[in-house]
């Protein structure tokens, strides 16, 4: 899994070569700080859901839970409900949609895969059902940037991405509890045997996703004067290719956050980059595509290669 | 052999919940227990159904395939492509498409087995892959369309008068996929694979060889949905069976496949796939909101499947799956089902007796004394616009004040075939009027076609369908006058000179394209100064709207204008241009007010253009009441629509008025 | 009074009652082997006492003390640690975090402390004298190595009882003598351990007492010191040795499978020659590691040979995938039988059809009453215990099971019949009938490759016996020259 990184790698900076070669333009500070900003939402999306593959399972449903998060975080925000309080609930609501989900997983035994796609149609039909599409309007001044004022509020939130991302790497690495991810996603009845408790870890880590998914939507609706309702479509699928493009197995048990970034970084820098390099945006899936398939050929290729 | 029973018991929960569906929606929607509606229902499931029957065989194996929906949209651009840009002949083409097809599942199929991708993810890959290509090919504006009518009837014509003319095809595909996994040596093999891929490679099993049969197979039959797809809509575009992998996935499951492998029939997936197809009718015909279809499947979805876990743990003996247990189960099935086709069929004969009294009331409301009660149906492109939000606000009100029954109702998403699926639920329903703000006019005429000849009024609004599909067109403005409008705006904010870059909503949204098209032309022929310097699509969505707006002025630092015109585009692009603090580029679009003051009465965007949404939804509701009684009817050259006075009528449409410019001057003076 | 004890044990497995009404006692500084055939119900015994199974009637003690609702982990927090023949580990983990995640005490919230987990694991790893870095990904070691660290695993925790299920099976000579020390260092802390071999005659050097199960009874436990291997042997079979291998003299015919030089560095075996006539079985003995599965699997296609040849009755024939190998009328029966000998969920019938699709179909339908039909005549043929063709196979007796992938190769019509641990984890009735069908095979006419870890086994069945040690063939030899001693001399390292 690791010659996937590698492949990606290569082509990552491949990508960065012809950029810096035919759009300089594309490495000034104030590009590349937007497009963190822009991306780290979906990057703390994809922390979370690097953690659950690596426990071998997975969650289709973050973009619904994130869309549902904006809105609330929006509609507490216009009730009047302080913002730390807001953040708080967010987090909190994006919690109880994880825990739905582990619930389903665990104790009713749904694989996970069928049990979050049931939850992503609910969760964004319910929402489309309630808002019928309406954003949250009038929100108060303070919402936007934290009412920190831009300069400050994109740092803060690139400061609570690159948090979030090193407290995680940390645990995962150094806390019992993110090696139990690993053991769990490795091999479940040796884990059942060494006495890790794995259905509570395989609850917590859909639980964790769901508190970064509610988190990040409040990070992402603060960016704006007013809250879409159809945030966050499409956001699992850029999320779940983050994860794998990163080389993390899908089947459990191998991958790391580091990989999740690399290929993150990939999937933010593929848009802004075809329009400095002047390509048509009609190709961009298409490109999409091709990066995950050319990281699997890829992979088995420098693999084979490795063990002659 | 106890859980072959709970087999058994789960299909008959199924068959339970397709017949209290079926004898709930018989009370709550006119019509929908009738012979002809129930083959409505046949024909809607076709797509999907084919989609459903190729995932049967490959969910079997213990893989997936994530791509079918996208292939269909490749497959649709391949075709059109082949037959209206090379000359095809329209049986090569198909032939043509069939052969990408199966191309596109073989590739699938080499990627998982000779380079050890995972299912998931490789059809992850292909699932954009093959989308984009489509885009690509089209550049996503393409729209292949009049296609021949002998191709047509593949997708719209009714044999004998009364059997959509794709069931055959499906019931061959249905006969074939059966044979296929409970019939033979491959359907053998890939249990065993999905049960225990290694055990099955120790007994000789070419797993590879198998899997790539079912992928390759998959794909061939996306391109088979992809024809019948094509031939029912009329036209072929990339966006072609967007999202139908989930549903056909549903489908699959809901009809008792394991996901993990092994274990799974056609017959439960037939099952599935009519549970989901009859519940979606039922809802529509029953006028019952449209996002309750998804909130139900999925909630049924997970019922269903943990209903299933409990009992394995309440009889936890190992089972006795098979293929061939036809006996009790199938049968018991089967039985379930030919009577259930039979009471529909029966029961069709009596509603045809109700429906055929004169002045029949399809809601069942009681007669009013003065005036008549019509039911009026409303469809927008996509429910969950805001634009189409603020439209109905107007029409409730036209409704109210005109004391008829308003039906507001339409897909949650930009879907031309969902659109069909509803206008034909009110077809069977029976309401007076239909009026319908047409995604995409090729593919919806033909069901309008059919409203008008069932007595129907048929109306368009915000865009039209093929003129002799509908009575009337309310139009709020044309194309064209949007197009101009926007142009002038541009000339107006650049002072007559340099660059400007669009945001659009979908690449393939037609309206769109349509406009982007009146705005060249009136660039190239009165303001030859301005220059569009590129197109950038936001996929409707605000935050994507910001960041290609940012990376707009960094790549243009000399643009001096963006023109966002989708709804959700126009604050994003005005926020980024905020964010940025540059004074020198200015918003402008289409958009709704409320949306944009902010921006507007900060000089960021100079205008948003639109018309009045609210008065749009109440001259529909207006004028299709007055089609209805019949006071709106050829010849007529004005009508008197309420509160908006008198309007006219030019030809067959019925003319809004000129788009508003929104200004920091006016925009206060409107809420929508 | 006992370390640890268990009375009244009972377990059923679907219809099989694996265990009944077993008792069983350990004290503290002692060693307590449990010697029984395979299926007698030991791998059973130890999972109960260790939690992961639980029992349906007794009760396990230890000190005195009842242990309710028994787990792995609460029973390794007692200081109840096992080491089962499938080692547990953690594949895309490394050696020390394998050895750590199940040793080191505290909550999901510990920090770990990676400088103390590597520098655990080195001074485990060199208690026993293994030459393993920590570092290491589990799944990159061989069998034998991922035994070692479970080995080491075990000692980590602050044993009082440890379970040794057959730790020796694939150890080097060198590596047992550590292991015997560490034990012996054990027992003088006053620790208990019960210990699982086949290797009876180890069993005086390092047990105390011997208890013997069969059919999961307790049929005795003795004093080590007072029983010979003979006798231990007569108690576990409930018979002498000759009732139990009814092995048929029968003509020999002409070589039908002829190996010359095979090598497969995947497989990793070297220089492979040899010969089985019609009529002969050919043992193969050997330690656990020694290359004989992988040379079946490389026979049969599973991992295609780079150099060699294979000829089938004088006929050279290529083998780079199973189908080859079945067209060229080469069977294997695996040894892992619920991961490749069958396919545990699906019938009777498909699981003995399963190599013959293509006959039992007419072009690509299958033909259901021809398949019911033969299933039906193999059922009967073989003996096959069971509810009927449609049952699923894993709700079958483990013999019946081996019965039902004996009956899927046979079918093939095969001419040369591979046999990898036929009798593995099968009752006693079972495992004289699979001999049985053995020699009926081979009075057929079939030359038969009989790979068994059972000396007993080997020397009872083979008409010749193979000897493979390191991926290389160490000797053949005839079978009146064949004894246990000229055997584990060729098959242990030097």
């Amino acid at each position: 899994m690791k010659s996937r990184a590698i492949a990606i790698g290569i082509f990552w900076a491949a990508l960065l070569a012809v950029l810096a070669w035919r759009a300089p333009g594309f490495f000034e500070f104030a590009n590349l700080r937007d497009i963190a900003v822009t991306n780290a939402p979906a990057l703390i999306v994809a922390m979370g859901m690097t953690v659950v593959i690596i426990a071998g399972q997975i969650d289709v449903s973050v973009g619904s839970q994130f869309a549902v998060a904006s809105v609330l975080a929006g509609t507490l925000a216009k009730a009047g409900v302080p913002l730390p309080l807001t953040a708080l609930l967010t987090a909190f609501a994006g919690m109880l949609f994880g825990c739905l989900n582990g619930a389903l997983v665990t104790a009713l035994g749904v694989p996970s895969i069928v049990a979050t796609l049931a939850a992503m149609a609910f969760w964004r039909e319910l929402l489309r059902w309630y808002t019928q599409g309406a954003w949250v309007q009038g929100l108060p001044a303070g919402f936007q940037w934290m009412g920190l004022g831009q300069a400050q509020g994109e740092f803060a939130i690139l400061t609570a991405t690159v948090l979030l991302f090193a407290a995680l790497v940390r645990a995962m690495r150094n806390l019992q509890a993110g090696r139990a991810v690993y053991a769990i996603g490795s091999q479940r009845e040796s884990a059942r045997l060494a006495g890790i408790p794995v259905n509570g870890i395989s609850f917590g880590v859909f639980m964790l996703l769901g508190a970064l998914t509610g988190l990040a939507a409040l990070l992402d609706s603060v960016r704006f004067s007013e809250v879409q309702s159809s945030a966050g479509a499409g956001l699992e699928l850029k999320a779940i290719s983050a994860v794998v493009i990163g080389g993390t197995s899908i089947t459990g048990g191998k991958g790391n956050l580091w990989g999740t970034l690399l290929g993150a970084s990939v999937l933010a820098v593929i848009a802004p980059a075809l329009t400095f390099l002047g390509i048509n945006a009609f190709w961009e899936k298409a490109i999409q595509g091709g990066i995950i398939l050319g990281a699997i050929v890829l992979e088995r290729v420098t693999s084979q290669r490795r063990s002659k | 052999m106890r859980l072959v029973e709970n087999r058994a018991g789960s299909e008959r929960a199924l068959i339970g919940l397709i017949l209290l569906e079926i004898a709930i929606f018989a009370v709550t929607g006119p019509n929908f227990f009738s012979a002809a509606n129930a083959f409505e229902v046949v024909r809607l499931g076709v797509e999907l159904g084919l989609l459903a029957l190729a995932l049967t065989p490959v969910i079997v194996t213990g893989g997936i395939d994530l791509s079918v929906g996208s292939m269909m949209g490749l497959c649709a651009v391949v075709f059109g492509y082949l037959w209206r840009d090379l000359h095809f002949p329209i049986a090569v083409a198909a032939a043509c498409t069939l052969l990408a097809g199966l191309a596109g599942g073989a590739l699938n199929a080499i990627v998982i087995t000779r380079f050890g991708g995972a299912p998931l993810i490789v059809t992850l890959g292909t699932y954009s892959l093959f989308r984009g290509i489509a885009e690509g090919l089209t550049r996503g504006v393409d729209n292949f369309s009049q296609f021949p009518a002998s191709f047509l009837y593949l997708g719209q014509g009714y044999l004998g008068g009364i059997l959509p003319a794709q069931a055959p095809v499906f019931l061959l595909f249905g006969a074939f996929y059966w044979l296929l996994l409970h019939r033979s040596i491959y359907g053998r093999a890939i249990r065993a694979i999905g049960f225990a891929a290694e055990g099955a490679r120790w007994a000789g099993i070419p797993v590879n060889r198998r899997l790539a049969l079912v992928y390759t197979l998959s794909g061939f039959t996306a391109a088979v949905a992809s024809l019948i797809y094509v031939a029912h809509l009329g036209q072929a575009r990339s966006d072609a069976g967007t999202g139908y992998e989930l549903l056909a996935i549903t489908a699959v499951v809901l009809g008792g496949t394991e996901i993990m492998g092994g274990r799974g029939s056609i017959w439960g997936t037939l099952l599935g796939l009519s549970a989901i197809v009859v519940l979606q009718n039922g809802l529509r015909v029953s006028a019952f909101p449209a996002e309750l279809a998804g909130i139900l499947t999925s909630a049924i979805l997970v019922a269903t499947i943990a209903i299933g876990k409990l009992q394995w743990r309440a009889a936890p003996v190992s089972e006795g799956i098979e293929e061939d247990e036809m006996k009790n189960s199938q049968l018991a099935v089967l039985s379930a089902v030919i009577l259930a086709g039979s009471l529909i069929v029966a029961g069709s004969n009596w509603w045809l007796v109700q429906s055929v009294r004169p002045g029949s009331m399809p809601t069942g409301a009681a007669p009013a004394t003065a005036t008549k009660r019509y039911t009026l149906a409303v469809m927008p492109k996509a429910k969950g616009d805001p634009y189409f939000v603020s439209c109905r606000a107007g029409a409730e009100e036209a409704a109210k004040q005109l004391g008829a029954d308003l039906i507001w109702d339409g897909p949650t998403d930009l879907d031309p075939a969902k659109q069909n699926e509803v206008v034909e639920a009110w077809i069977t329903r029976g309401v007076e009027a239909i009026s319908v703000a047409v995604v995409n006019a090729p593919g919806l005429s033909t069901v309008l076609r059919k409203a008008r000849a069932k007595g129907i009024k048929v109306l368009t609004w915000d865009a039209d369908a093929e003129p002799d599909a509908r009575d009337y067109f309310v139009n709020q403005a044309t194309p064209e006058g949007i197009g101009e409008t926007l142009a002038d705006e541009a000339n107006r904010i650049m002072g007559g000179e340099g660059d400007f870059a669009i945001i659009t909503g979908a690449l393939t949204a037609a309206n769109q394209n349509e406009w982007i098209k009146f705005i060249k032309a009136r660039i190239v022929a009165k303001y030859p100064r301005l220059n569009l310097i590129t197109i950038r699509p936001s996929d409707d969505d605000r935050n994507r709207a910001f960041s290609e707006a940012q990376t707009l002025m960094k790549v243009y630092p000399k643009m001096k204008l963006i023109m966002a015109i989708s709804a959700p585009a126009v604050p994003g692009a005005a926020e980024a241009v905020k964010q940025s603090g540059r004074k020198d580029v200015k918003v402008t679009g289409l958009s709704l007010p409320n949306m944009c003051k902010p921006y507007v009465k900060a000089g960021i965007a100079e205008s948003v253009v639109l018309w009045n949404t609210g008065n749009l939804g109440y001259l529909v509701v207006q004028a299709s009441e007055m089609a209805a009684e019949g006071t709106l009817k050829p010849g007529v050259t004005s009508i008197e629509a309420g509160r908006l006075g008198r309007i006219g009528i030019d030809g067959s449409q019925v003319v809004l008025g000129k788009p508003l410019v929104f200004t920091r001057a006016n925009i206060d003076q409107y809420d929508f | 009074m006992n370390l640890l004890e268990a009375r009244g044990i009972e377990k059923r497995y679907g219809g099989v009652r694996a265990l009944k009404h077993v008792s069983f006692d350990l004290r503290a500084g002692e060693v307590h082997a449990i010697v029984g055939e395979n299926g007698a119900g030991k791998s059973t015994l130890i999972r109960i006492l260790t939690g992961a199974v639980q029992a349906d009637a007794g009760t396990v003690t230890l000190d005195g003390q009842t242990l309710l609702h028994n787990s792995p982990h609460r029973s390794r927090q007692l200081g109840i640690a096992a080491i089962y023949q499938q080692p547990a580990i953690f594949p895309d983990l490394t050696v020390a975090e394998n050895i750590a995640l199940v040793n080191e005490p505290g909550g999901l919230l510990r920090r770990i402390d990676w400088q103390a987990r590597r520098a655990t694991a080195k001074e485990l790893l060199d208690a026993i004298g293994a030459d393993i870095e920590p570092e290491r990904i589990a799944g990159t070691l061989s069998m034998p190595e991922q035994q070692i660290v479970e080995i080491a695993k075990a000692l980590g925790g602050n044993v009082r009882v440890l379970i040794l299920d057959e730790p020796t099976a694939s150890l080097t000579e060198r590596e047992t003598k550590k292991l015997f020390g560490i034990i012996a260092r054990l027992r003088e802390r006053g620790a208990g351990i019960v210990y699982i071999s086949h290797r009876l005659e180890e069993l005086s050097r390092i047990a105390d007492r011997i208890t013997v199960l069969r059919d999961g009874e307790t049929i005795d436990t003795r004093q080590a010191a007072e029983v010979d291997v003979r006798t231990l042997i007569r108690l576990m079979a409930g018979r002498d040795l000759s009732a139990v291998f009814p092995k048929r003299e029968v003509p020999i015919g002409e070589p039908v499978l002829r190996v010359n030089g095979l090598h497969c560095a995947e497989a990793g075996i070297r220089n492979i020659t040899f010969e089985v006539r019609a009529g002969e079985i050919l043992g193969f003995a050997g330690l656990v590691g020694a290359g004989r599965t992988q040379l079946a699997e490389t026979l049969f296609g599973l991992t295609p040979p780079e150099s060699g040849t294979i000829s089938i009755a004088g006929q050279a024939i290529e083998i780079r995938k199973p189908e080859d190998a079945i067209r060229a009328g080469i069977a294997y029966v695996p040894e892992d039988r619920r991961r490749h000998g069958i396919v545990g969920e699906l019938p009777v019938r498909a699981n003995s059809t399963l190599a013959i699709l293509n006959r039992i179909a007419s072009g690509p339908l299958l033909q259901m009453a021809a398949e019911r039909t033969l299933a039906e005549s193999w059922v009967a043929k073989l003996g096959v215990k069971t509810d009927g063709i449609d049952a699923p196979a894993n709700s079958l007796s483990g013999g019946n099971q081996q019965k039902v992938a004996i009956a899927r190769w046979i079918a093939t019509e095969p001419r040369v019949l591979i046999l990898d641990e036929p009798t593995q984890g099968i009752d006693v009735g079972a495992k004289a009938e699979c001999h049985r069908i053995m020699c009926d095979l081979a009075e057929a006419g079939l030359a038969i490759v009989m790979i068994s870890s059972e000396l007993a086994e080997i020397l009872g069945m083979s008409d010749r016996v193979a000897v493979m040690r390191g991926g290389e063939i160490t000797g053949i030899s005839g079978r009146s020259e064949a004894t246990a001693e000229s055997i584990l001399g060729m098959a242990l390292p030097a």
